[in-house]
Order: C-alpha cells, then sequence, then structure tokens
C-alpha cells in the first residue's frame, strides 16, 4: 500500500478531519448517555404460591398469581400444612409484568434468574450437592381475556449452591441460607403482552426427586431485559451509522479499483473490516419489532464476533505490512501464526455460544452450566479462546515492539538515504504511528469506559441532568468503533493525489517540502511488490 | 355545622389525646378474622387506627392487608428476638398491643416502632413484586426523568415505595402532631431506623449477560434482606440504643445524648427517653406480665439463665417427658413422616 491519503494530507486538513471525528465521537457519548435511558432494568418478581386443585389434568390449567381469574393462593406453608395440602399440589405461578404493565417488542429480550429463598431446620437440612427438580411451563397471550399458550414446557435440574452464614444450631431455625441464584429462563424476543410462568417442584421419594432440599419458603424470580427507551436510540444510531459506513466503503473500494495494480492485502484487510463493521450496523434488529425471531440474540453475537476477529487480524496484518525489512508478504497465509490463534479462539467461543444461546431457541430453560459435563466443557472452550486470545497478543506485541525497533534503525540512516526512500520511510513511519496512536486511544477508552461503567452505580446526577454512564459507554464505544474504521477507510486510502500527480512530475524533489507535505513519491505503476523488494535491498544494506 | 358533627369530632380529639399511642395500629396483627380488606366500610371498624389512617386505609385499601401482614411480621420478628430476654414482647389482646410499656419512651418501645415500620415497609415491597398491588414502582419515582414510564425506561425499585408508604401510613400519627413533643421526636428517629435498617441492608446483586455471557453486559438489581436479618440488626441497634434528651439547636428542636461523652446517635440507631422498668414483677396496670412461671435456662450466665430470669425469686424444676418428632423424613413443604420419639427433660420454671 503505497501513498494513503493520511500521508499526503497537510497537517490543518488532518486536525479538521480529527476534530469532526471528535465532535461526532461526543455525540454518540451524549445520545447514551442523555436520551437514551439505562440499558437494561431488572424487574424483581416474588412468585405466588397457588393450589393446583385440578392437578390430574394439569396440562390445560394455567395457573394465574393475580387478576380476575387467580388461582387459589396460600399464604405461607403453615397453612398448607393445616389444609393438608401436599408438595405436588402447590404450583409457584408468576406473571409477568407485574399488574397494569405490558411487555413490548422493544424489549428485545428477557432473562430470569431464580432465587430460593431456604430455611434452615435442625431435622431438615439442605443434603451435600443437592439438585432441585423444577417442572416449569411458560405461556403467552396478547389479550387480558384471551386464553393462555404454551410456550415451552420442561423438566429441569439445577444444583442448590448454598451456605449458611451462621452456627447450625437450634438457635438459627428460620434463618435463611444464603444460595446463589441459578439460571432460569432466556428468551431472544419478546413479541407479547403477558407472559405466565408456572412452576412445580415435583416430589418422587422413591426415584430420590427433590428430596433433600431443606425447606423452601419462597421462589423469587428476577427477569431482566433491555428498556424501550435504550433500544429505541440503538437503532437509530444504527440507522445512521449504516449509510455512513456503506458510503465510505464504496467510496474506498472506488479509489482502490481505479489504480492500474491489484489491491494488496492491507486493502483488502482493511476493505473486509469495513463489511463486518456495515454486518454489525445493518439494523435487523427492526424486525424484531415485527416478527417474533427469538435467534436474533444468537445472530448479534455471531455478528459482534465476526468484527472482533476482522478486527484483531486487521491490527496484526497491519503490523505485519510495516515491518519494513521483511520478506514479501503480502499474502493471508504468510500470517497464519498470528491469524490461527484468532480462528480457533473464535471458533471455540462460537461453538460454545451455540451449545447455551443456540439451544436455548428450542428450550428456554436450558443452560450449559447447569450440567457437571456442560459446565467443563463450556469452561474448557472459553479456557482454549483465552489461551488464544493471550497468545495472539503476545504475537502482536512481539510485531509491534519490532515495528519500532526497525523505525527506530530506520530513522538513524534516514539523513543517508535518497530523497525517494528517504519520504517512502517516512511515510511508512507516520502511517504506522498514526494508526498506533489512535488504536491505542481507542482501546484504552474502551477499556477505562468498560471499568467505569463497571465500578460506577449506572447513573450519575449533576444538578438536574442525569447521565446514565452505561449508556453512554455502550453508544460511546460503539461510535467509537465506528469512528475507528470510518477514518480507517478514509485515511488510508490510495491517494488521488499520488495517483494523478506522479507521472506528470518526474522531479521527485519539487512537490515536497515545500508543501508541507508528506508525499511518498515511490513511484508505484510497478506496482507494490517493488515497494517490497526496494524494501528488502534496502533491509539488506 | 350540625351539633351532631361537632360532638363526633370532639369524640374524635378527645380519642386522639387518651390512647395517645402511636403504635395502636399493631392492632391490625390481632385481626385475623377480619378476613380480607376489601371495603372501605371495614377500615372503619379496624381498631387502633387513628382518623387519618383510616383515611388512608380507604384510599388504599389494596395495600390494607399488607400492612396487616408487616405487623404480623414485626410482632412475630420481636417475640423471636426478645424470647430469651425478660421482656418477651408478650402481646395482649387489648389495647394497646404491648401494655403500657410501649407507651413510654423506652427502649423496648424503641425497637418495636422500628420494627413495625420496617414490617410496613417489608410487606408493601413484597406484595409489590408478588403482583398483588398496582401503584408500585412506576407512579412514584420513575428513574432517568423520561416520562414514558415502564416502556422507556423500566421502573423504579419497588422498595421505594414500600418505604414511602410506611413513612406515610406509620408516622402519620406523629406527623399529625407537628412533631415538637420529644416522644413524636424520638418515635419519628425510630421508625426511620426500622426502614434504614432494610435500606441499608439490601444486597446488590448482579448478573453478566453480554456475548457469550460475558460482562460487557451486566445488569444489578438491589434484593432485599430476609425480614429475620432485619430484626438481627434492630436488635444490636436495640443493645446499643442511645439514651437522648432533647435540645433547641435555632429554633428547631432536636434529640441529642443525654451523655455529651457518647458521640452523637446516627440515622440507624435506636433512641430513647426513658429508662426501662425490669420487668421482673407482674404488674398488669402497665402491661408487665412479670417472668413468674417463665422457662429459663439454668446453665446460662446470660439474661435468659435462671438467675438473671427469675429476678433473684429461684425457680423450680420438673421432669417432664416429651413426645418429640425424631428420624423424620421431610419434603420440601407441608410433608413431614417422623417417628414420636419421648424423651425425658428437666424443665425450670421462674416463682
Amino acid at each position: 500500500m503505497a501513498g494513503a491519503i493520511i500521508e499526503n494530507m497537510s497537517t490543518k486538513k488532518l486536525c479538521i478531519v480529527g476534530g469532526i471525528l471528535l465532535v461526532f465521537q461526543v455525540i454518540a457519548f451524549l445520545v447514551g448517555g442523555l436520551i437514551a435511558p439505562s440499558p437494561t432494568t431488572a424487574v424483581p418478581y416474588m412468585s405466588v404460591k397457588c393450589i393446583d386443585v385440578r392437578k390430574n389434568h394439569h396440562k390445560t390449567k394455567w395457573l394465574m398469581p393475580w387478576g380476575p381469574n387467580h388461582c387459589e393462593k396460600l399464604k405461607d406453608f403453615d397453612e398448607a400444612v393445616s389444609k393438608q395440602i401436599e408438595a405436588n399440589d402447590i404450583v409457584f405461578a408468576v406473571h409477568i409484568p407485574l399488574p397494569s404493565k405490558e411487555m413490548s417488542p422493544w424489549f428485545q429480550f428477557m432473562l430470569f434468574i431464580m432465587q430460593l429463598d431456604i430455611a434452615f431446620k435442625m431435622d431438615n437440612d439442605l443434603k451435600e450437592n443437592a439438585e432441585i427438580t423444577l417442572d416449569v411451563s411458560l405461556a403467552y397471550r396478547d389479550g387480558v381475556f384471551d386464553d393462555w399458550e404454551e410456550i415451552a414446557h420442561a423438566i429441569e435440574i439445577r444444583k442448590l449452591k448454598c451456605t449458611f452464614g451462621s452456627p447450625k444450631t437450634l438457635e438459627s431455625e428460620g434463618r435463611h441460607y444464603d444460595c446463589d441464584f441459578l439460571p432460569f429462563m432466556e428468551i431472544g424476543s419478546v413479541a407479547h403482552k403477558y407472559y405466565l410462568i408456572n412452576i412445580r417442584l415435583p416430589v418422587n421419594e422413591r426415584k430420590g426427586i427433590n428430596v433433600g432440599i431443606g425447606e423452601i419458603k419462597d421462589i423469587r424470580l428476577v427477569g431482566i431485559h433491555q428498556n424501550g427507551g435504550f433500544t429505541k436510540v440503538w437503532f437509530a444510531m444504527k440507522t445512521f451509522l449504516t449509510p455512513s459506513i456503506l458510503i465510505i466503503m464504496v467510496w474506498y473500494w472506488r479509489r482502490i479499483t481505479l489504480m492500474t495494480r491489484a489491491p494488496v492485502l492491507l486493502e483488502k484487510v482493511i476493505f473486509a473490516l469495513g463489511i463486518s463493521m456495515t454486518f454489525i450496523n445493518i439494523p435487523v434488529e427492526w424486525f424484531s419489532i415485527g416478527f417474533d425471531w427469538t435467534w436474533m440474540l444468537l445472530f448479534g453475537d455471531i455478528r459482534q464476533g465476526i468484527f472482533y476477529a476482522m478486527l484483531l487480524s486487521f491490527w496484526i496484518i497491519f503490523c505485519g505490512e510495516h515491518m519494513m525489512d521483511q520478506n514479501e508478504r503480502n499474502r493471508l497465509s504468510g500470517y497464519w501464526k498470528q491469524v490461527g490463534p484468532i480462528a480457533v479462539g473464535s471458533f471455540c467461543l462460537f461453538i460454545f455460544d451455540m451449545c447455551e444461546r443456540g439451544v436455548q431457541l428450542k428450550n428456554p430453560f436450558y443452560s450449559i452450566w447447569t450440567t457437571e459435563v456442560g459446565t467443563e466443557l463450556a469452561m474448557a472452550f472459553i479456557i482454549v479462546a483465552g489461551i488464544c486470545l493471550c497468545l495472539y497478543f503476545l504475537f502482536l506485541c512481539f510485531m509491534v515492539f519490532q515495528v519500532f525497533r526497525n523505525i527506530s534503525g530506520k530513522q538513524s540512516s534516514l539523513p543517508a538515504m535518497s530523497k525517494a526512500r528517504r519520504l517512502h520511510y517516512e511515510g511508512l513511519i507516520f502511517r504506522f504511528k498514526f494508526l498506533m496512536l489512535i488504536t491505542l486511544a481507542c482501546a484504552a477508552m474502551t477499556v477505562i469506559f468498560f471499568i467505569v461503567s463497571q465500578v460506577t452505580e449506572g447513573h450519575w446526577k449533576w444538578g438536574d441532568i442525569t447521565i446514565q454512564v452505561n449508556s453512554a459507554f455502550f453508544t460511546g464505544i460503539y461510535g467509537m468503533w465506528n469512528l475507528y474504521v470510518f477514518a480507517l477507510m478514509f485515511l488510508y486510502a490510495p491517494s488521488h493525489k499520488n495517483y494523478g500527480e506522479d507521472q506528470s512530475n518526474g522531479d521527485l524533489g519539487v512537490n515536497s517540502g515545500e508543501e508541507l507535505q508528506l508525499t511518498t513519491t515511490i513511484t508505484h505503476v510497478d506496482g507494490p511488490t517493488e515497494v517490497y523488494k526496494l524494501a528488502r535491498k534496502e533491509a539488506q544494506e | 355545622m350540625s351539633p351532631e358533627y361537632c360532638l363526633r369530632s370532639l369524640l374524635l380529639i378527645i380519642l386522639a389525646t387518651f390512647s395517645a399511642n402511636a403504635s395502636n395500629w399493631l392492632y391490625l396483627a390481632k385481626l385475623s378474622s377480619v378476613g380480607s380488606i376489601s371495603e372501605e366500610e371495614t377500615c372503619e371498624k379496624l381498631k387502633g387506627l387513628i382518623q387519618r389512617q383510616v383515611q388512608m386505609c380507604k384510599r388504599n385499601l389494596e395495600v390494607m392487608d399488607s400492612v396487616r401482614r408487616g405487623a404480623q411480621l414485626a410482632i412475630e420478628e420481636c417475640q423471636y428476638q426478645f424470647r430469651n430476654r425478660r421482656w418477651n414482647c408478650s402481646t395482649l389482646d387489648t389495647l394497646p398491643v404491648f401494655g403500657k410499656v410501649v407507651t413510654q419512651g423506652t427502649r423496648e418501645a424503641a425497637f418495636v416502632y422500628a420494627i413495625s415500620s420496617a414490617g410496613v415497609a417489608f410487606a408493601v415491597t413484597r406484595a409489590c413484586s408478588s403482583g398483588e398491588l398496582d401503584k408500585c414502582g412506576c407512579d412514584r419515582t420513575v428513574q432517568g426523568g423520561s416520562p414514558q414510564g415502564f416502556q422507556w425506561s423500566g421502573c423504579s425499585d419497588n422498595i421505594a415505595y414500600g418505604v414511602a408508604f410506611s413513612q406515610s401510613f406509620v408516622d402519620v400519627r406523629e406527623r399529625s402532631k407537628g412533631a415538637s413533643s420529644n416522644r413524636a421526636l424520638m418515635n419519628l428517629h425510630n421508625n426511620e431506623a426500622g426502614r434504614k435498617a432494610i435500606l441499608n441492608n439490601m444486597r446488590v446483586e448482579c448478573k453478566c449477560h453480554g456475548v457469550s455471557g460475558s460482562c460487557e453486559f451486566k445488569t444489578c438489581w438491589k434484593a432485599m434482606p430476609p425480614f429475620r436479618k432485619v430484626g438481627n440488626v434492630l436488635k444490636e441497634k436495640f443493645d446499643g440504643a442511645t439514651e437522648v434528651e432533647q435540645s433547641e439547636i435555632g429554633s428547631t428542636k432536636v434529640l441529642v445524648p443525654k451523655n455529651s461523652q457518647f458521640k452523637p446517635h446516627t440515622d440507624e440507631d435506636l433512641v430513647y427517653l426513658d429508662s426501662s422498668p425490669d420487668f421482673c414483677d407482674h404488674d398488669l396496670k402497665n402491661g408487665v406480665l412479670g417472668t413468674s412461671g417463665r422457662q429459663c435456662n439454668k446453665t446460662s450466665k446470660a439474661i435468659d439463665g435462671c438467675e438473671l430470669m427469675c429476678c433473684g425469686r429461684g425457680f423450680h424444676t420438673d421432669e417432664v417427658e416429651v413426645v418429640e418428632r425424631c428420624s423424620c423424613k421431610f419434603h420440601w413443604c407441608c410433608s413431614v413422616k417422623c417417628k414420636p420419639c419421648h424423651r425425658v427433660v428437666e424443665i425450670h420454671t421462674c416463682r
């Protein structure tokens, strides 16, 4: 890649471009911080204990916790003992959402976790490694007077991980165990207005089902969904960003095809990065408002994965292509060592995601973490992906180090070079350092904002203005990487000036220097391979 | 104004001044026979409410069952926390519920006020989460300040509603007096301390749900502590309660520690004005049942030990055969299959 726009641009113009990008960046943060609400909401639900009076044909019977047709309720289980009701007759019912509210497709996804309140009793202690068997079913309806339609029904086993803070004496009877919450359910679309969950805890002493799980007092659920306001802001942003990236992509590719030579690897990679960014940007989520597409969550994961993989590959290839004393590269196969870990890592995460969210398309109550084998498998995938990532970063750091070593070597010998070569190297060095700088800045911003959003409590008050830190993080960082890709395609596109003027300007010394522009004057009539040959020769000297 | 109306309001004023016990609404806990409070007329019949509480009852009928549940919770918890003490939070079937002990500004009164206001906040919040109440969360403070409500930005925590309701229902008595007397100040402080015992012990729980379950997306929420935990916290505050007296700073009256060497109490601490009686002797006039007939622990040197519990009157020991349940098979609910076991135990009772 010779003669990019960035080298031929005056400092003033560069500053203007930078300024404009910065303005957009600030807007991206402000949109999230000021307009959007917090990204997600958690709604606590307390299940209502219903008595299943017609348990023999319970297939058709849905038990409502409240409302006009609500079930026969139990206040607590002491009441059940006096009424001689058995464990198998009790159904925990949760209606989503709470009264006088409606769910909406703007919520995008719903996930539920489950918390059990188990009281300590001296003679009814929780067994070691106790497992709880849940008979769960989920139904929906769109009108208050419609019938419930079943979405899913499953029998799930969850492991109880509980600790007890006080000594297990008679004194502490009635205290609750401290239990980890259990993953309960995940659905990738919220297409209906009302949902109903019925949970049964069937007891079968002969098979040892639900025996030794202590005295359950309550089942609580926490439902998490994306806020409608955040979804709207997010969609608006995507809809705005898609055409901007698309336009610059078309412009970029036109510039490349205008040249007489074939595009080099780095140019192709930048283009691929643009494609993967557009792939994320395209707001297909709009369809989720009208259609019940539960796979949207999985699809979003895949799109993000592709982009991350592309970005990581780009960094490696960019470093490699700026390694000035390298053998001829310009082939993807030359990078197998570095790109290999990325491919393996992404593949692992893809398999893991398919095992978790893929299976959840069929059974929303499924979770890979609930079984021993599943947990080990999931951990294996994640660990392999982690190792790959570490490996990748080692390679990357090593490469960056090599490039810097070369640069410092080159810089000392720069004055001795002929003007053409010197300008070529200066261009390479400038291009590299510039990208290094903005990449580091972007990465640092991402990390800092990530930490800030993890540590702070979601929103800052500033007089009357509330700033939603988490939303600002999402929109800001998303906008930032879009601007990064945009800037990359714009600044690293082949220079028009260079392309047109070069042949007419035979004398290399005239047009540079005086214009305060970094002009690469290596003629590329012979194509980029000539540059690499030159570079190699230089290195051998 | 008709003479009848005058008479009625006069009667009300007299009633209000004489039944000078703001915790009388706890009598709700005793009214399990009333059934569900679902009509406005029931509010009038409820014993122990002052006029403004009756009005609140009429306006918030659906919440009243939770208030009653809160009162029951509070009394149960109080009796659990004080089961080993001379004053064991025993209730009477008449008004005032706890006898005269709570009408005075004692430590015990401080605890009762705190646990009962916490009980209401707790029960109302719980009822919110189980869908029994319509008005929770969204109508009050919607976070983010956007007007679109649930769809746009979700609702605020239910605990905000529970605490706000507890404030307006439990504190109304003291507020109506203008918060000037030192008793009113003490009650208000302890009510608030009770609610703080919930608020400051909320557990923050988080769930990661980003790409492949990473923490890129993380949602946190606050979960209420179990009520036993609230009781434990308040019992600790009871043990370290501060004796206070009234003092004027500028034109406002505040409570300051009687002993100026003590560090000033915080919002979470309990305060009291009068020292407690020893609760040893039966004194029905003051609602003290006394400790005679109470079981005690022979080996303990603490307050549940026979020495202290019986106030030095001594105790007698009986050998009693008790039937206990043993080698039980439990289900998670309701069904227990046990063998009866007979055991002879020594029971010590105060004279």
